[in-house]
This record gives C-alpha cells, sequence and structure tokens, in this order.
C-alpha cells in the first residue's frame, strides 16, 4: 500500500515488516545487543537510581504484571516493569550506542519484553516476534536519526533515547501488539507527545530516567493507540511534528519492504567495555597503552610524582569536560577521569566508578595535572573521534598514544567470547548460573524459541527447572 | 550558603513562599481558575478521549485512593488519576488561557486534587496550603515563559503545557509535599526531563494528553524528588553546549526569582486569565463575536438571516497555521478552525457544546457557508493573545459590505467574565455529570477555600 505521508509510510513498513525480512547479519547483530543489554541492565538493578524507580513505581501494582529484572520477590505493571528495566539499562550508561548517536537498545528491549509477559489475551509470543518487533524498534530509531544532520554528531540539546527511543519503543510495541497501519501511525503520534529530554540532565542520576521513560512512555502510547486514541497522522513529516526536535529536519520514506535493507546491516552498534560515556572509551584504550610504555621503562610502577602534566586531545564535548567530578554520574562523563583511571590502574572496570575509587587521592592529583585540547580536526562525532593521551614527565619526555577505533566500537566489534564474559559478569551479580546460562542459550536460539516468556523467566533469577519451564524450540 | 542560580531561585522560592505573600486579588482570581477548571473537567469526562485515557489508567489502580471527575465510584492512584482528570479538563480545548500563552490550570489542579487524597489524614493540607501550592505551579508557569520572547505569540513548535505545565505541576506537587528546597529544585530538574510536546498534535485527539502529562508527570517529578532523585541542579540556568530547560526555546534568557519578601507580586495579580465561553481555542473567541456582531447588523438589513444573500465571507486573522482549517473534519480540527467557529456563530447566532458534534460539524449549511469563505491576515494583526482581533466581513450579492469586528471578546482578561457567567459556566458543565447539591456544595467549598480545614474534601466532592 503506498503511502502519501511519511508517517504513513513508516507505519505501512512496521505493520508489513515479517520475520522473512530478517538477515543473517541483523539477526546476529541484534542477538548480541539483546543479550548485552539484559546482562547490563541486570547490574544495573543494584544501583541507587534503580533502588529509587522501583520504591516509586511499587506505588502501582495491578493483576496484570512483569517481571523485574533480577528480582523474583516483585513484580510491576508492564508500563512500570519497562520503566524500572530500561533504568536498569542505562544506569550506569553501560549500554549500546550507535551512530548516528543513541542508545538504542534499552529504549525498546525492556518495554517488548514487559509487553510480551502481559499480552492481552493470553497469547503467547515466540521468540522471533520478539525479534521481528526488537528489530523493528531499532529501525525506526535509526531512519528518524537520518532524518537530521545535527543527529550525526554527538548531542547538544536534547538527549536522542528520549527523542527516537520514544518512538522506537512505541513501533517495537505496535508491532509486538500486531497494531493495524492507522494504528501503527497513532502509536508513533502519541509517542512523539512523550519525546524529548534536554541534555543537562546527562551526567546526573536523572539520565537514567531517560532511557527508562522511553521505554515506557514508547509502550504506552503503542496501548493507547490500540484502545482506539488518534494523534497526528503526519507526526513524522511536519515540523512541527517530531521535526520540533530538530534545527534541520528532512523526513524521507523508507525503502520498500522487498529485501528491506535493515540499517543495523550497514552499520553495528559499539558495545562498551566499561560502564562510561563512549566518548571515554577512545579515551581509556590511549591511556592504557601509554601507561604500558611508562611502566615498561620503570620497573612496572607508574611514575606518579615524576608525571609534570598529562594533556589530552579530544573532541569537544561539553558535557563530557569535567575536570574534578564528584559523583559516579559525573565520573562516568569525564574524559579527564577515565584518562587519569586508566593511566592509574591499566584497565577501566565497574569498579574504577566506586566513591572510593572516585575520591582517591593519587587520582585526584593526577587529574589536577590534567589538561584537554580541541583538536579542529577532531570532530565530536562516534564515527570519527579520536583520541590522543600524552603524559609530559618532569625531564620533559612525552609519551604519547593515539587512540583511532577502541575495541568495541563497530569499527572493532567485540569478539563472541568478550560479549558473554561481559554479560557474566554483569548477570551473575545478581542472578544464579543456571539462569544466566539460560539467557544465554535463549538469546542466542532466540528465533526458535517457541514462547519467549522463558526469558522473563530466567530473568526474575528462576533457577529450578520445572517441567513447564523447558526451553522448546521448534 | 551557595551561589545563586536561576535553578536554586526558583527552588528557594517554592519552599519559601507563604499564604500570606498571596494578595486578594490573587486569591480571587486563582479561585474563579480553580472553579472553571473543575466545571471544565467535569463536562470533559463524558468525552471519547476520556474514555480511552480511563479504560487504559484503570489497569494500574491499585492504590486507588484519587477521585475521578465525574465517576463518583471509581478512584486509581494519583497520578493516573491526575493525567486522567487533565485530559478530562483539556479534552474540548474549554480550559483557561494565560498570557504568555499556555493552559495553566489544567496543568497544575489535577495533581493537587489527586495529591491531597494521598497525604495521610495527620498530613492533610488545608484550603490556605491548596490555594498557595495552585498559585505557586501558576507563578513558576508565568515565570518560565517570561524567559523567551517567543512564548509571547502563538506557539509553533513546542505546545506550552507540555512546557511549562511539567514543571508548573513538580512546583505545585512539591510545595503541596512540603519538600525541602533542594528537592523542590530536583523536582523541576526531573520534570524537564519530562516535558515538551510537539505542536503537531494540537487539533487531534492527542492533544488533551498534553495537559494530561504535564500533570502527571510533574506530580511524578516532585515525587521521585521527594525520594531522593537527583538531577541536574542548573536546569534553568543557561549551560552553553549542554542544553537544560532552554532546549525548547531558541531565544532564551533566564532570571532568578526574588525570595518572597513582603513585596512579593505574583504574576497573576497583575495579568488574568481568560475563560472561554465555548469549547474552542481561544483564538475562535474573536471571530466569533466579529461574527455575531456582523449577523445582527446583518439581520436587521434582510429581515432574517439569509445566506443566500452572501456572496463572500471575508475573516481578517493573524497567521497561525494550525487554527486555520478550511473544512475541518473532526471535532478537534472544528475546535481549531477560524473558518468553522466564525460560519457556526453566523449560521446559529451561538457557538456551544453541541456545535461539535459530529452531526453539527457536517450540516450540509455550514458547509454552504464555509466554501464562501477567504482569509486575510492584516499585518497588524499579530499572532498573539494581547493583541490578535478577529474581523467578519459579509459580502453581499447586492454589493453591499457589513462588518463586525472585535478586539476583546468577553471573558478576555480585559474584559473578564462576571461572576454570574462563570457561575453559570460551571453548573451548565457540572450538571453534565453531577447533581444539584453537590454542584452547590463545591461551588461553596472553593469560595470558601482559605477556610477548609481539610483540602481533600474538594477532591472527594467530585
Amino acid at each position: 500500500m503506498w503511502a502519501k505521508t511519511i508517517t504513513g509510510n513508516f507505519a505501512n513498513v512496521i505493520y508489513g515488516l515479517n520475520a522473512n525480512h530478517l538477515t543473517d547479519q541483523v539477526i546476529q547483530r541484534s542477538k548480541r545487543m539483546i543479550l548485552d543489554t539484559l546482562g547490563v541492565g541486570l547490574l544495573g538493578t543494584s544501583t541507587e537510581v534503580c533502588h529509587k524507580v522501583t520504591q516509586y513505581s511499587k506505588i502501582y501494582s495491578s493483576d496484570i504484571s512483569s517481571t523485574i529484572w533480577g528480582h523474583l520477590d516483585f513484580r510491576l505493571p508492564p508500563l512500570y516493569a519497562a520503566f524500572v528495566n530500561g533504568v536498569a539499562v542505562h544506569s550506569m550508561d553501560f549500554d549500546d550506542t550507535w551512530h548516528p548517536a543513541t542508545h538504542p537498545s534499552g529504549a525498546v528491549l525492556p518495554a517488548v519484553i514487559a509487553l510480551a509477559e502481559a499480552f492481552p489475551q493470553k497469547k503467547k509470543i515466540s521468540g522471533l516476534d520478539l525479534l521481528l518487533a526488537f528489530n523493528v524498534g531499532i529501525e525506526v530509531q535509526g531512519r528518524l536519526l537520518h532524518f537530521s544532520n545535527e543527529a550525526r554528531n554527538i548531542p547538544k540539546r536534547f538527549h536522542p533515547p528520549t527523542v527516537v527511543g520514544t518512538m522506537g519503543s512505541a513501533a517495537a510495541c505496535a508491532k509486538l501488539l500486531a497494531l493495524d497501519q492507522l494504528k501503527c501511525k497513532n502509536a508513533l503520534a502519541i509517542a512523539a507527545s512523550y519525546a524529548g529530554a534536554p541534555l543537562a540532565n546527562a551526567a546526573t542520576q536523572t539520565k537514567p530516567l531517560h532511557v527508562g521513560n522511553a521505554a515506557k512512555h514508547g509502550l504506552e502510547a503503542a496501548c493507547l493507540a490500540s484502545q482506539g486514541l488518534q494523534g497526528n497522522k503526519q507526526i513524522l513529516d511536519m515540523e512541527s511534528g517530531i521535526g520540533a526536535f530538530y534545527t534541520d529536519y528532512n523526513p524521507q520514506t523508507l525503502p520498500t519492504l522487498q529485501s528491506y535493507p535493515w540499517l543495523l546491516g550497514q552499520q553495528d552498534v559499539a558495545i562498551k567495555r566499561f560502564p562510561a560515556h563512549l566518548g571515554t572509551h577512545w579515551v581509556a584504550d590511549a591511556a592504557s597503552s601509554v601507561r604500558r610504555k611508562l611502566v615498561e621503562s620503570s620497573d612496572n610502577l607508574l611514575p606518579l610524582d615524576k608525571i609534570e602534566k598529562v594533556t589530552l586531545k579530544v573532541p569537544e564535548v561539553k558535557y563530557v569536560n569535567r575536570p574534578s567530578p564528584t559523583s559516579e554520574h559525573e565520573a562516568r562523563h569525564s574524559f579527564q577521569f577515565v584518562a587519569c583511571s586508566a593511566l592509574l590502574d591499566g584497565t577501566m572496570s565497574v569498579q574504577s566508578f566506586t566513591s572510593k575509587n572516585i575520591h582517591r587521592p593519587a587520582l585526584q592529583e593526577l587529574l589536577y595535572k590534567t589538561q584537554l585540547e580541541h583538536p579542529s580536526d577532531n570532530t565530536p562525532s562516534f564515527e570519527s573521534l579520536y583520541c590522543e593521551v600524552s603524559v609530559t614527565l618532569r625531564d620533559n619526555t612525552t609519551i604519547s598514544d593515539r587512540c583511532n577505533t577502541f575495541y568495541g566500537h563497530w569499527r572493532k566489534p567485540l569478539k563472541k567470547e568478550d560479549l558473554e564474559k561481559k554479560f557474566q559478569s554483569n548477570a551473575s551479580t545478581v542472578l544464579p548460573a543456571e539462569a544466566t546460562e539460560g539467557i544465554i542459550e535463549t538469546v542466542y536460539n532466540l528465533e526458535k524459541v517457541e514462547d519467549c516468556s522463558v526469558l522473563s523467566r530466567f530473568l526474575s533469577g528462576q533457577s529450578a527447572r520445572e517441567p513447564s519451564q523447558k526451553l522448546c524450540f521448534l | 550558603m551557595w551561589l545563586e542560580t536561576v535553578t536554586s531561585s526558583f527552588a528557594s522560592f517554592i519552599h519559601a513562599v507563604q499564604p500570606e505573600h498571596l494578595s486578594k486579588t490573587v486569591r480571587d482570581r486563582s479561585k474563579r481558575m480553580i472553579l472553571d477548571s473543575i466545571g471544565v473537567g467535569l463536562v470533559g469526562s463524558t468525552t471519547h478521549v476520556f474514555d480511552i485515557a480511563l479504560q487504559y489508567c484503570r489497569l494500574y489502580s491499585s492504590v486507588a485512593v484519587s477521585s475521578v471527575y465525574g465517576k463518583p465510584g471509581v478512584k486509581l492512584s494519583p497520578t493516573l488519576a491526575a493525567f486522567t482528570n487533565g485530559v478530562a479538563t483539556h479534552s474540548m480545548d474549554f480550559d483557561d488561557t494565560w498570557h504568555p500563552a499556555t493552559h495553566p490550570s489544567g496543568a497544575v489542579l489535577p495533581a493537587l486534587l489527586a495529591a491531597s487524597q494521598m497525604l495521610p489524614p495527620s498530613t492533610k493540607p488545608n484550603g490556605m496550603d491548596f490555594l498557595l501550592a495552585f498559585n505557586v505551579g501558576l507563578e513558576v508557569q508565568g515565570r518560565l515563559m517570561h524567559f523567551s520572547t517567543e512564548a509571547h505569540n502563538i506557539p509553533k513548535r513546542f505546545h506550552p503545557p507540555s512546557v511549562v505545565g511539567t514543571l508548573g505541576s513538580a512546583a505545585a506537587t512539591a510545595k503541596l509535599l512540603a519538600l525541602s528546597t533542594a528537592q523542590c529544585a530536583h523536582a523541576l530538574g526531573i520534570a524537564a526531563s519530562l516535558a515538551g510536546a510537539p505542536m503537531a498534535n494540537a487539533a487531534t485527539q492527542a492533544k488533551p494528553l498534553h495537559i494530561g502529562n504535564a500533570t502527571r508527570l510533574g506530580f511524578e517529578a516532585a515525587l521521585l524528588a521527594a525520594r531522593g532523585m537527583e538531577a541536574n541542579p542548573l536546569i534553568l540556568d543557561d549551560i552553553p553546549g549542554c542544553s537544560g530547560f532552554s532546549a525548547f526555546y531558541s531565544v532564551y534568557q533566564p532570571k532568578p526569582l526574588s525570595t518572597p519578601s513582603d513585596h512579593h507580586e505574583f504574576l497573576l495579580e497583575k495579568q488574568d486569565i481568560a475563560f472561554k465561553r465555548f469549547p474552542a481555542h481561544l483564538g475562535m473567541h474573536w471571530v466569533v463575536d466579529a461574527a455575531l456582531s456582523v449577523r445582527n447588523l446583518f439581520i436587521n438589513y434582510a429581515g432574517s438571516f439569509s445566506p443566500s444573500l452572501i456572496r463572500t465571507i471575508v475573516l481578517k486573522i493573524p497567521v497561525s497555521k494550525y487554527i486555520n482549517r478550511p473544512f475541518p473534519s473532526s471535532e478537534h480540527q472544528a475546535r481549531h478552525s477560524f473558518q468553522f467557529n466564525a460560519c457556526t456563530a453566523l449560521l446559529d447566532g451561538e457557538v456551544g457544546l453541541s456545535s461539535f458534534t459530529e452531526s453539527s460539524i457536517h450540516r450540509q449549511e455550514l458547509r454552504e457557508l464555509l466554501d464562501k469563505v477567504v482569509v486575510e491576515h492584516p499585518e497588524d494583526n499579530v499572532a498573539n493573545f494581547d493583541k490578535m482581533y478577529g474581523e467578519v466581513a459579509l459580502l453581499l450579492h447586492s454589493g453591499d459590505v457589513l462588518t463586525g469586528k472585535c478586539d476583546t471578546f468577553y471573558g478576555h482578561w480585559r474584559k473578564p467574565l462576571s461572576k454570574e457567567s462563570l457561575l453559570k459556566k460551571f453548573r451548565s458543565n457540572a450538571s453534565h455529570v453531577l447533581q444539584e447539591e453537590k454542584i452547590e456544595t463545591i461551588i461553596t467549598m472553593v469560595d470558601n477555600l482559605e477556610n477548609l480545614s481539610d483540602s481533600s474534601q474538594l477532591a472527594c466532592s467530585l
């Protein structure tokens, strides 16, 4: 069906895409994203921000309920499950990042999993249904990001997950609910009225709510559309629609469904190796490399008192330029902090951001000696930025290294073993081994899973295998 | 002792302002707003969009303590009650409008009503606390709108209630819940991340959600702040390279609020509100009054209203795309159409609730009139609720021209509704869903709000 508007075109594509359209490449990449997102979310359930939103969400409990990742002791209505799990995913800034820039999976996965569990008429949702809906959610986000040149660079005004993420969640949930074209359009229209949070809350405790709310509100929009609520059917076409969030906005129709060219097939995501803003990953790799050179020449000890200054050549990104962060949220958004941590410890990890480590004197001392430079060729885009770390010693010698592509970036993707290692390390903080292995197995075979609620059961930490919980492969 | 930032000045104000700071004018005006808002919400509970919202919210109704307009047997959890009642309030575009432009009451009142029922008996806020919190919500909205010259004109990009309304609700509920200064600041910060809906959904069924979500999400922000959630303490300030609240405006000049002293002047003191006489966008009210005026002239001229004598109807209106609709096809579009409202006024001699039913919208006689309409945008007709005017000219086949013009419609802040007119509107609205006794109880309660010992009684009486 040919649509006269871009909004109508999106609705047709959301409605018309089916499992046959998924390519192997896209299936493989999206399963990696799903696994990573689950691990990151499970780890995130232990954060303070997650505790707070959980406490808040417990006000609302009803008969219909969905799993809270990592918790067997209580459940929440799908809307709040999506919210809390979404917050968990982004709580440590450990989740995936795409190009153009957004955190695609966290806005979509918690919503579709929560919805699948609480499906109207108790219908069973298969792993393939879930995988397809997930990819629809990712695809819509990517396509929307291409409507604006502004989106290619690291953001300054609105935090992208809150703009495109909300739309992606609505699209994914609309797909899972099998809404018709008209209702898909309305889901997108309604979602737009929930979209958009300012960037200033990045590097604060509120930032994780951006992803939680994107998931939650997209789900709500799809549910309201399902009940017949209508919005502007040209929401993607108009400047006063989704265009309101951009200064330049040029919407385009999607490709035809025939051998549909998914964006994920052309552009992979970056998976983080430690929980901090993506920009800091270049810094970490360069700093670790400089440290290796430094300790080589001085008996494997970092010659702290011999360091005169540390210079970082980074792109100009104001919200990641923090000379002396005081909270974990600020530390995760600080080029300076990550550089000094990596210099001190050789590697970055979840532990790098504990209060103790943030405030240790050796680190503070090194931070004091650190400066940033913004070379004009260092553009603030995750596709092209680089980082150079230079340590100048008191004797005026300088040791430097430069990182163009960190390990985990889409140009140098994590190997399967390392992806799994990250997942296990994360998930095992809250789940028993049987559950973590169950999740890995389920995600790897997602297309063949008959009833994806088995995934939710593992996510809640159920380890006893009752006959009814056996994985069912088609 | 901290450096005074704009954000912290707002937080201090919200925290420190007291009932004594409310002048009589402000108290009177805000009580009128409360009454009108309740009435509009009550009639709004009969709409289809309200049904959808209510049905949806009933899925999650465990801690169901808060009342829903027009549904005595139904209770919802507080933020969802706020959502539903907010949707009701804006469902017909019948709620109040301020200058700079926003719909202030619908974004604040439902959250306060719901919150008042949520608090334990020992800490129930009294009527004065309630009235104060309401005014804090209005004041914050007004102050925020003054940060941008963009806000003075009819909006084009973000729907103001979804921007300032969300923060107004956060401020009002933070006040009612007696949050600390720091918590008030965080409530504003969290709310900013929940603000901002695009204009494109105006004139659709989704528009009422803008008010519903403003009041609900602002409330949610305050609840999260109460539980210790923290946001950017500079959210209202200018942060170069990383937008805070400024994200919603292209020009943004924030100014600190003075801490309330004996002379804090609420914006409502100097700038009153407009109340609508019929359920349509504020801009429609000018053309309707102009149309009624020329209709009278026409009847004197021709003896009766004879459309066949009319060759062309010329509307002189400001430029504003979302209210310029030659042939609206839904009630939502009709409420946002200069052409529709002018022609309805010409045809019927009045515009009311029934003007927007399906059959009214699609009647043949109306279509014929709409066909004759042309629109002009005189340069001096600015898209601004303080300065615009409406002019309707009938160009007759005979060559004669009859004109009606309206600079200030009855209900505008320059020509406020009388007490009788306001009560008439309230009674008419409320009677769609409530018995006479209850209606009079609400009127009396709001009139004596300062003396109410337990403000949750107001919500309970809905």
